[in-house]
C-alpha cells in the first residue's frame, strides 16, 4: 500500500495494476449486492443476448477504482469523495484488466485530488473511464 | 468583471456540482440556504471554481467567506492580482 503525503503528490503522478476477472468474482459480487441479473449470472442467457459469455457487472469493474485510490493513489491516507464513471465496453470472464489513474488536479486548500482513471482490457479496449475525487487525511 | 458578472458565471458551476439546475444564486446566498451544499460539495465547488478561473485559493481566504458575494469579490481580487 502506498502512503503518499500531500507533499509527495503532483499532477501527472500515476499508478497502474492488473486484475484477472474470474467467474468467482461475479458470483461474489452478486452475493454481495443482491444483483442476480441473468445477463451476469447465466451463460446461456448472456449468449442468447449476443454476448460471448456472462457479462461482468459494470459496477464490479468500477469497484477497482476504490482499490486504485485506497491502495495506490494516494493510498493509506485516502478518503474517496466521489466517482463519476462511464461504462464504455463490457468485460468478460478471463479478461485481464489494467486499472490506471493519473492525478489531474490538486485542490490545495482542502487537500483533495482529482484522478482521471480508466479500465482497459488485454486488447486495449476501454472498459470504463472515470473521474475520481479523493481527500487526503492528516499530513 | 464585477460581482454580478462573476455570480452569473458561478451559477452554472454551482448548478452542476450541486445538481440543482434551477438554482438561482445571489450575493447573499449562503450554504445553509442551498440544499446539498454540505462540506464535501463545498470542496468540490472550490475545485471547480479554481479550474474555471485558473486560480488557486488558500484555505485562509476561503475561511473568511460568508456568502456567494464574498466568493465573487475574492475571485475579482485574485484575478486582478
Amino acid at each position: 500500500m502506498n502512503d503518499y503525503s500531500w507533499q509527495d503528490l503532483s499532477v501527472g503522478l500515476g499508478a497502474t495494476f492488473e486484475v484477472l476477472i474470474t467467474a468467482q468474482m461475479l458470483d461474489d459480487f452478486a452475493q454481495l449486492t443482491g444483483d442476480h441479473n441473468p445477463l451476469h449470472m447465466d451463460q446461456a442467457f448472456a449468449q442468447a443476448a449476443g454476448f460471448p459469455g456472462r457479462v461482468v457487472f459494470g459496477m464490479l469493474t468500477t469497484s477497482f477504482y476504490s482499490r486504485l485510490i485506497g491502495m495506490y493513489l494516494p493510498g493509506k491516507r485516502a478518503l474517496l469523495h466521489g466517482v463519476n464513471a462511464e461504462f464504455k465496453n463490457p468485460a468478460q470472464i478471463g479478461d485481464r484488466l489494467s486499472v490506471s489513474g493519473e492525478i489531474s488536479y490538486l485542490n490545495e486548500a482542502y487537500r483533495q485530488i482529482e484522478v482521471k482513471a480508466r479500465v482497459v482490457n488485454q486488447n486495449g479496449k476501454i472498459i470504463s473511464k472515470a473521474t475520481l475525487l479523493a481527500g487526503l487525511r492528516g499530513q | 468583471m464585477n460581482s454580478t458578472e462573476i455570480i452569473a458565471e458561478l451559477q452554472p458551476i454551482f448548478a452542476d456540482i450541486l445538481d440543482l439546475p434551477d438554482l438561482r444564486l445571489t450575493a447573499e446566498t449562503t450554504a445553509p440556504d442551498v440544499e446539498g451544499w454540505d462540506s464535501l460539495a463545498h470542496i468540490n465547488l472550490v475545485g471547480a471554481i479554481e479550474k474555471h478561473y485558473k486560480l488557486k485559493f488558500a484555505l485562509g481566504e476561503l475561511q473568511d467567506l460568508n456568502n456567494v458575494g464574498d466568493m465573487a469579490n475574492l475571485i475579482i481580487r485574485k484575478l486582478g492580482a
